[in-house]
């Protein structure tokens, strides 16, 4: 049996999926992220030693390193690499905090136009497919 | 010379090696049966001819459409070097291939000429003229090659220069200052002798630098 | 300090039934382009036009910072070139050309050579002759492969080849980028693998680059819009349609320029946004810009 253990050995982009490769990626690395498979403070694969290994271009993966990023997943120190945010690193808690005001309000603003919470949390649940069909 | 010229001549070389090999062992073979008389002379001598004929065609055709057709010439432009160097390294490397040849099948000639008492001394300048025209026409021909963008030009010149070996055989030996002493005991060095090889050399050297006055220059080669 | 791979500026090439016209170029190194077009649209003479094989009959070409095809010896020393079209010399083996190149590269690398002759599947000791088309044009990438050259210029480099033998060609060009001053230029009819390992993508159809932009910003710009208009109800005047396909009630837009506002200007009516691939993105530059080329 082919047993490899690599650290994107299980990374598999796929070009028939619908979503932009971009997107498969950055989604495969929260997962890694989320399950602690990829603990915080660990350094990621350089961009150029992602691409070679998942035989992806370049500017995707730099694409993806972007975004991930910008949401605060991972953080970049120019000219050392980039590393996986910490749980209780600056970038991650002002996306909380983003969070928690963006939501207080959401509840605010359902409360006044007389939505139940079941209504409310259906229209989260559509944002968030609005969001994924992009 | 830059080092990719010399190696192309050295390929060309390796490339050719059984065209060589062939054609000067076919041109000592050929010698070895005109020492045994007097048929064996008119045999022996067609088959030398038409050995050192039909190198000079293979490499003249051969080893320049031949690249061409079978798509390594690509692989020979993408080295690092200029298609002047191609040309250059073209040129000479088949007429390396062509020389090793025919240095062995006219030395050989010339050695059954003094070596042999059957075969009369004086025929050696006519040998001498006849292998140097030889050497001249396979020049033409590499020159023609060269530069025909078609196949059916390269033919047409090879048809050419091969009916000029009649044309030549028939036009010099009856010449007066040849055909005299063509059988005579001693070898005879008079001005028909130097003329007509001072013309062959003047041709071998226009053909011969032609190429790397035209051809080189030219700027599409595929 | 921007020391491009390569440039090309304005060239003109003109043949009597074809004329390459026009034609822009720019590879940075780091890069992958994918070079893409119908048969004839001049791909083969644009790598040909670089590599100082044709002369361009106008117009400006540096490779690696040389002059083509003025300094064409000194460019190619640092270039690697396959084409699907080329083969190995007569009467000779693949071993033979390894050392053939050995003897003329000094940055000839006799240790990937091998590793590579097992990857590919190949025997040095296998005469030229024998060589079908695919192993011919694995043998010619692992030449030029070994030499680790700066620029990788290749003609259809996956022509002949199987699956498995393209995904392994595909991942030593992808090797080939784990350093950020090496380049590749491939054309290419694989769309698939062209989408995936580009950085940039140019479009050439009868002898006239179409577009040519980032890979990203191709799939992130077009899309198919599938509309439903009920009886009565028509779309306002939309910018940016490439295409428009009407079934009765159905429209079906392609756009080369989707954005948010688009989309809202369509309003209830959308069914289906759909993002496109290459290929699709390719035929429908090609078709629209043929239409405008007519008009």
């Amino acid at each position: 049996m082919l047993c490899i253990h690599s650290m994107y050995s299980g990374i598999n982009i796929s070009q028939t999926d619908a979503r932009p490769m971009y997107l498969q990626i950055m989604e495969q690395i929260r997962a890694r992220i989320a399950a602690r498979d990829w603990p915080p403070g660990k350094e990621l694969p350089s961009i150029r030693a992602l691409a070679a290994g998942l035989n992806v271009s370049v500017i995707t993966i730099k694409r993806a390193y972007l975004d991930l990023e910008s949401e605060g997943v991972i953080v970049t120190r120019h000219g050392k690499g980039s590393f996986v945010a910490e749980v209780n690193g600056l970038a991650g808690e002002l996306k909380q905090e983003q969070l928690a005001e963006h939501l207080a309000r959401a509840a605010e603003i359902g409360r006044v136009l007389g939505l139940t919470e079941d209504e409310l949390t259906a229209r989260l649940r559509a944002a968030l497919k609005h969001l994924d069909k992009k | 010379m830059s080092v990719v010229t010399r190696k192309l001549i050295a390929k060309e070389l390796y490339v050719n090696r059984w065209f060589i090999f062939g054609g000067a062992l076919s041109g000592v073979i050929s010698v070895l049966i005109a020492a045994t008389g007097k048929m064996g002379f008119n045999v022996g001598s067609l088959t030398w001819l038409t050995t050192i004929i039909a190198t000079g065609v293979m490499l003249g055709l051969y080893g320049i459409m031949n690249e061409r057709k079978e798509h390594a010439l690509q692989f020979v432009l993408s080295l690092p070097l200029s298609i002047a160097d191609y040309v250059r390294a073209k040129m000479l490397g088949l007429t390396a291939c062509f020389l090793v040849m025919w240095l062995v099948s006219s030395t050989a000639a010339l050695l059954l000429v003094f070596a042999k008492d059957g075969v009369p001394d004086g025929i050696a300048p006519y040998t001498i003229l006849l292998c140097v025209f030889m050497l001249a026409n396979f020049i033409v021909v590499l020159c023609g090659s060269i530069h025909a963008q078609s196949e059916a030009i390269t033919s047409a010149v090879i048809i050419v220069t091969n009916m000029a070996v009649s044309i030549f055989m028939f036009t010099v030996a009856p010449l007066p200052g040849i055909g005299k002493f063509m059988w005579g005991p001693a070898p005879v060095w008079n001005s028909t002798f130097w003329t007509v090889l001072g013309c062959e050399l003047a041709v071998l050297v226009i053909a011969f630098t032609l190429p790397f006055l035209l051809a080189a220059r030219r700027r599409d080669f595929v | 300090m921007n020391d491009k791979h390569i440039e090309m500026r304005g060239v003109r090439k003109v043949y009597r039934f074809f004329t390459l016209d026009d034609v822009s170029l720019a590879l940075e190194p780091g890069q992958i382009m994918g070079f893409v077009g119908p048969n004839g649209a001049g791909k083969s003479t644009t790598l040909r036009l670089l590599m100082g094989m044709v002369a361009a009959d106008a117009g400006e070409i540096r490779v690696l910072g040389h002059e083509i095809p003025k300094a064409q010896a000194a460019a190619k020393r640092d270039i690697g070139f396959v084409s699907a079209e080329m083969r190995l010399l007569p009467h000779t083996t693949l071993g033979w050309h390894m050392e053939f190149m050995k003897s003329i590269y000094p940055q000839w690398d006799g240790g990937y050579a091998a590793t590579l002759v097992k990857r590919f599947n190949l025997r040095p000791e296998q005469n030229a002759r024998s060589l079908s088309l695919g192993e011919h044009v694995k043998a010619t990438l692992l030449l030029a492969l070994a030499r680790r050259p700066r620029l990788l210029i290749l003609d259809e480099p996956t022509t002949g080849l199987d699956p498995v033998a393209r995904h392994e060609v595909i991942s030593e060009f992808m090797d080939v980028l784990r350093d950020e001053n090496r380049s590749i230029l491939f054309s290419s009819h694989n769309t698939v693998d062209v989408e995936r390992i580009s950085d940039t993508i140019t479009f050439i159809d009868r002898g006239r680059i179409v577009a040519s932009d980032e890979k990203e910003k191709f799939l992130d710009r077009w899309r198919r819009i599938q509309v439903q208009l009920p009886p009565g109800v028509t779309l306002p005047a939309l910018p940016n349609i490439v295409k428009h396909e009407v079934d009765g009630q159905f429209l079906t837009l392609t756009t080369n320029e989707y954005s948010e506002g688009l989309r809202n200007l369509m309003g209830p009516h959308v069914t289906h946004v759909h993002r496109m691939n290459l290929e699709e993105i390719f035929v429908a530059n090609v078709m629209f810009h043929r239409e405008a080329r007519t008009q």
